[in-house]
């Protein structure tokens, strides 16, 4: 016969044909196809009404997700790059509040580039803000530290400032979960973006904002005091966190490791110390003394006290960002308590700062039948 | 009278008293104040350090960041900002805060960071006044420097890879140049009419961008469409560098 087969031998299989072409074996295909549609399935985040069911986008950030095998570069990427918010999404159903995976830190996600941040913009600008909007930042009792709590609470304060209602939410990993690696960030419909810059451009997109009544000179104003504030006071935070022996011995390391195991709680601890280490020395603040840092504090609380001399807020009559940065970062300063109280000692020598604090707390935080969050040392 | 002051710094060239940002704020400062500085040129001799520069040498003690230079100049009561409200002076340090947290990684990566410039511009500019041969190790080292600066304070996800944090670092430089020129406007120095620690730190900044000739300088093209902080640059230097222009 023609066919060259033998009678009695078996037909070959139809497989055969696809493993000559090199397509490997069909069943890994198969599970393969199976494993891209699962990845796809809207089971992450709940993104009703949504017209990018299953994936959320970032603004400001977004990051291509890498799972082991490297699959997704096979896939073809629509514009702007979206994320398959698959961990932010399992983390955040947990109501637990364990952390569900390993940290990511070290994956290699890929940036927005111009045209994708305009567009996700339009996006943003399109619909108006839920009703469930969050804030994520970790734990306030045993974790947080003392620059985060800043960063967060300066968030809530400016999300306060603009009328629209947050709920924050406390999670061991916000860290991980955050698109950038900073807390605190929010998630708005199905958005996530993080820290307050990104925030402020955010709901701008939405429509909200606390500084157009500003000229150009006043928003370059601005714009320059919140650089020192987080030039000065930031830095002397995470100085005083992570460089100076005595709290971090006591404070730091103990809170930022709490909701792991041993080993992994040292392990981070020193991982994170030794970031921050090598961010100060590259900046020029690794040989500084306790002393200069807190001299630094005092010139940086004496500029933001004589701006704001006996007004209300930093301009005028109307509370800016720039009102609750300061604000976030002073009233944690004034209510944290660390191993000395150094640092809180030069904010309160000024009066009107402290008064600031107080009026920001009092119309915004208090009135509104909500306690200002005020972290104590374990 | 106050003992003789020196300051050793790097060399000038293209018309500028000293290339390197840091020199030239305190150089602008004395000069503003009227410090009796005597400058030292670091030079391709073995003498005198290179490290940390500029640093100020008196009778007692060695100085040698550009702020603690300037707060030490200010105790010797060499003061420029005795005009200034205290609003003004706190305005001094936000600005200084803007420029140092948006425009010097730009600066420092159009000038270390970018293979062209580095390789035909700095790299032998600093080589020839260093001697051999640390001149073949130290440029590259600040160079490296600058590199990890700019990684560590800008390059945090999701920026990894250089090329975002260039176009985001070169975007955040052109606001701030925006928000200076806008903030200068029409007069002659950024608080009325005599020039202070603010006009010393913009005038460092500026001016080695705005005279120093890259190959690949999109920054300075920018800086050259504002023509206020052109004119405020040209200003500092005929009026207070001018015997020293010819030193280039």
């Amino acid at each position: 016969m023609a066919s060259g087969r033998e009678p009695g031998t078996p037909p070959p299989s139809r497989w055969a044909a696809t493993r000559r072409l090199g397509l490997g074996n069909p069943r890994a295909r198969g599970g393969a196809r199976r494993w891209r549609q699962r990845k796809r399935s809207p089971s992450t985040v709940s993104c009703a009404g949504s017209s990018w069911p299953g994936l959320a986008v970032t603004l400001g950030s977004s990051r291509l997700h890498r799972r082991p095998g490297g699959l997704c570069e096979s896939e073809p990427q629509p514009a702007p790059r979206l994320v398959a918010a698959g961990d932010a999404g399992v983390s955040e159903e947990d109501a637990e509040g364990r952390e569900e995976r390993k940290p990511r830190a070290r994956g290699r996600p890929a940036a927005m580039s111009l045209a994708a941040e305009a567009f996700v913009s339009q996006i943003a600008a399109t619909e108006p803000w839920p009703e469930n909007a969050t804030l994520y930042q970790q734990l306030k009792g045993e974790q947080i530290l003392l620059s985060d709590n800043a960063a967060s609470l300066a968030v809530q304060a400016f999300l306060q400032m603009c009328n629209l209602p947050i709920k924050v939410v406390c999670r061991a990993n916000a860290e991980y979960m955050s698109p950038s690696g900073k807390v605190p960030f929010i998630h708005v419909g199905n958005q996530v973006v993080s820290e307050l810059g990104p925030i402020v451009q955010f709901v701008k997109a939405k429509g909200h904002s606390l500084s157009d009544g500003l000229d150009e000179v006043q928003k370059a104003e601005m714009k320059a005091y919140m650089e020192l504030v987080n030039n000065m006071l930031l830095t002397a935070e995470l100085y005083l966190q992570w460089c100076d022996e005595a709290t971090v011995g006591e404070i730091t390391h103990a809170r930022y490791g709490s909701p792991y195991p041993w080993p992994l709680n040292h392990i981070l601890a020193y991982q994170k110390q030794w970031e921050v280490r090598r961010k100060m020395k590259a900046i020029g603040w690794g040989n500084k003394t306790l002393d200069q840092v807190l001299e630094d504090v005092d010139q940086c609380c004496q500029a933001l006290s004589q701006r704001l001399g006996t007004q209300p807020y930093f301009f005028n009559k109307q509370p800016t960002e720039l009102d609750a940065l300061v604000f976030g970062h002073l009233y944690t300063i004034l209510t944290t308590q660390l191993t000395n109280d150094e640092l809180s000692e030069k904010v309160k020598n000024y009066s009107n700062l402290l008064a600031f604090c107080r009026r920001i707390e009092q119309h915004y935080f208090e009135d509104r039948g909500k306690v200002s969050s005020s972290v104590k040392s374990s | 009278m106050a003992a003789p002051l020196e300051l050793s710094c790097w060399g000038g060239g293209w018309g500028l008293p000293s290339v390197h940002s840091e020199s030239l704020v305190v150089m602008a400062y004395a000069k503003f104040s009227g410090a009796p500085l005597k400058v030292k040129v670091i030079d391709n001799t073995w003498r005198g350090s290179r490290g940390d520069v500029p640093i100020l040498t008196t009778e007692d003690n060695i100085i040698s960041q550009p702020a603690k230079i300037l707060n030490f100049l200010r105790k010797q009561k060499y003061n420029a900002d005795y005009e200034l409200s205290a609003k003004q002076g706190a305005d001094t340090l936000a600005y200084i805060a803007l420029i140092e947290e948006k425009l010097l990684p730009a600066v420092l990566h159009t000038f270390w960071v970018e293979s062209d410039n580095y390789f035909s511009v700095t790299r032998p500019w600093f080589a020839s006044r260093i001697p051999f041969p640390l001149s073949l190790i130290l440029p590259g080292r600040m160079s490296k420097g600058a590199l990890n600066r700019i990684l560590l304070t800008r390059g945090e996800p999701p920026l990894y890879h250089l090329r975002e944090v260039e176009a985001q670092i070169y975007r955040d430089a052109k606001e701030c140049l925006n928000l200076l020129s806008n903030r200068l406007g029409t007069s002659q120095f950024f608080f009325g009419d005599t020039p202070s620690t603010l006009d010393a730190y913009v005038f460092g900044f500026l001016a080695p961008l705005y005279k120093v000739r890259f190959p690949k300088g999109q920054l300075q093209g920018h800086l050259q469409r504002l023509s206020n902080l052109c004119r405020f640059c040209d200003d500092i230097l005929h009026s207070y560098f001018r015997l020293s222009l010819g030193d280039g």
